[in-house]
């Protein structure tokens, strides 16, 4: 016992290892990449990954495809914009603002709505963002179609407003990283398996005691409510937004690194959106003077091949491979799973005693 | 346990459009014991099943749990009365381990897991006692007919049910498989468990069943010990037909 016990230390310590060696790199990368460009790109993975996810929360744990994810992030950032500029709110209270006003929007409209099931409940996200759309190009309170800018000045973090991309970066990554930290709480907690069970089958779900439409709702808001902070994000990095911001192809950049990545994890935005956003960038920065429209083209066939030899995403493949077996085994040095449980167990014994 | 019935069904009857599906059907379920409901192709057995499960309502008629109507209770609302079902067509997690299929069960109902440690406590000792112990890392979708359907009732079990609705259990076992399964009901049964259950298997049912009730078209044609039934002469004319003579003598 005492032995494996030690090998469940080891592998965590390995484990902890690895993952703390990836956070320092991202939390060096400023300090030795200069190019604002390059930062920009980081940014823009970031957000981009954020927003990914919390399609993921309802695209892949839920199985609630949304193509409007665009437009609760542009409400989002509407709402922050127009408070701050309107009343000269805090920008930090204005992205609380802005998350609460658009997780009741989202629950409200969607409400309704939950009778409705696979590409139906697609269709209604689809226009109820371009809805969103059409109405604030025609109302002036929303600044119609030539959008509002946020105010410049001097660099502030009560205000947050840089010159210079650093600190956008740094909290891009801490955004980031908190929203995966929510959404793997999320994910091991009552509600991801009420969310999972209804992914297969909502009667099934039904008949272990969850409420579907509540547990949809939930979904919708708390996805909705994430993606209102990256609204807030990019209004505060880009500091100009206007309709443009809710076109329906926003809607499905954002669920292009779930579906690359592997919308059935967690993790599959982070790495789909690590993988793709930088490719767009690299290939639009090189080709695109060239040949233009070049950039998409590539860009589509390296989404098409993804889906078609890697069907369940990247990290689809990945937990099924020799790869992971490899590293599993012999980089982190991971105890079989009946050593694993056994240890699991015993650390419960002993808190009982 | 007491004599008095633990679900009172009176005068179900069930219409999609112009079609009768189930036609003034009552009948009891005697608490602690296991109650069958058999008939043909067709009968109405599984809407009769859906309508006491909540998952559509009765057209007219009423359904009593424990003396309290339940009729309009919501298919999500059930587990929290202690009432627990498995589907004819396996539902697992396809993509989640056994044992977290019995875990996220295990987290609903009544009896609910506060965190993940008790979820994971509760589910081990349901998946010792269904016996999938051994099998709790498999992926669900690889394993066989048999130990899905056993999955079926783990995920049930683990909501800690006083009152047992089985959807074809045994469709689709060997006699082999199909013993293991009665033995297993028989165990939950005994536990304490009220057991309510569609079979087509004639072994298991006259096995397990103390009382039977036979639909027909929709309506309730016999009901009454498994002997009692299987002399019924409508009940062996619809399983068998009419024997020639009888028919001439008619």
């Amino acid at each position: 016992m005492a032995e494996k016990k030690r090998a469940v230390r080891i592998y965590h310590r390995n484990l902890a290892m690895v993952l703390g060696l990836i956070l320092l790199v991202f939390i060096l990368i400023p300090v030795f990449v200069k190019s604002p460009y390059v930062l920009n790109v980081f940014v823009l993975v970031f957000y981009m990954s954020t927003l990914s996810m919390a399609w993921n929360l309802l695209g892949g744990m839920t199985g609630q495809n949304s193509l409007g994810h665009a437009a609760y992030m542009g409400l989002g950032a509407y709402a922050c914009c127009l408070l701050i500029t309107k009343t000269g709110a805090n920008p930090w209270l204005a992205a609380i603002f802005g998350m609460v006003v658009v997780g009741l929007v989202a629950g409200i409209i969607f409400y309704p709505c939950f009778i409705l099931k696979g590409p139906y409940f697609t269709l209604v996200s689809i226009a109820f963002g371009e809805a969103l759309r059409q109405f604030i190009i025609n109302s002036s309170f929303f600044g119609r179609a030539s959008g509002i800018g946020l105010p410049f000045g001097k660099d502030s973090w009560l205000d947050f407003r840089f010159g210079s991309k650093v600190p956008y970066y740094y909290v891009g990554l801490i955004m980031v990283l908190g929203v995966y930290l929510l959404m793997k709480k999320i994910e091991r907690s009552r509600m991801g398996y009420a969310l999972r069970t209804i992914r297969e089958d909502e009667d099934a779900a039904a008949a272990i005691g969850i409420n579907p439409t509540r547990y949809k709702i939930m979904a919708v808001v708390v996805s909705a409510m994430v993606a209102a902070l990256v609204g807030f994000f990019y209004a505060s990095y880009i500091r100009y937004i206007d309709p443009e911001l809710m076109v329906q192809a926003k809607s499905t950049e954002s669920v292009l690194p779930a579906v690359v990545g592997g919308a059935a994890y967690v993790e599959g935005p982070l790495v789909g959106g690590l993988i793709m956003i930088p490719l767009s960038e690299f290939l639009r920065a090189k080709y695109s003077a060239i040949l233009p429209g070049i950039n998409m083209l590539m860009y589509a066939v390296a989404l098409l091949a993804v889906i078609r030899f890697r069907p369940a995403g990247i990290l689809g493949w990945y937990m099924h491979s020799n790869v992971k077996t490899f590293i599993d085994t012999k980089l982190l040095r991971k105890p079989s799973v009946d050593v694993l449980e056994e240890v699991e167990l015993a650390q419960y014994h002993k808190e009982e005693v | 346990m007491s004599d008095s019935p633990i679900i009172e069904v009176q005068h179900i009857t069930k219409r999609f459009k112009g079609l009768t599906a189930v036609k003034d059907v009552s009948f009891s379920i005697k608490e602690g014991a296991i109650t069958g409901m058999i008939g043909p192709n067709g009968a109405g057995k599984s809407t009769t099943f859906n309508m006491i499960c909540g998952y559509y309502p009765p057209t007219e008629g009423q359904i009593f749990f424990r003396g309290q109507d339940i009729t309009s209770k919501k298919a999500h609302e059930y587990t929290n009365m202690k009432i627990a079902r498995t589907f004819q067509i396996m539902k697992p997690l396809k993509n989640l381990s056994v044992l977290e299929n019995v875990m996220a069960s295990a987290y609903f109902g009544h009896a609910a897991a506060k965190n993940e440690r008790e979820a994971k406590e509760k589910a081990m000792e349901v998946l010792q006692f269904t016996g999938l112990y051994e099998k709790r890392h498999v992926i669900s979708k690889d394993m066989g007919t048999p130990d899905q359907k056993r999955l079926e009732m783990a995920r049930a079990l683990v909501t800690s049910p006083e009152l047992l609705f089985l959807d074809e259990n045994m469709a689709g076992l060997n006699p082999a498989e199909t013993e293991a399964a009665i033995q297993l009901i028989r165990k939950i049964n005994e536990s304490g468990v009220t057991i309510f259950l569609i079979e087509h298997i004639m072994q298991a049912v006259v096995s397990l069943c103390e009382e039977v009730i036979v639909l027909h078209h929709g309506e309730k044609i016999a009901e009454g010990t498994p002997e009692q039934v299987m002399n019924d002469p409508y009940v062996m004319e619809v399983y068998l037909g009419t024997k020639k003579e009888d028919a001439a003598h008619a």
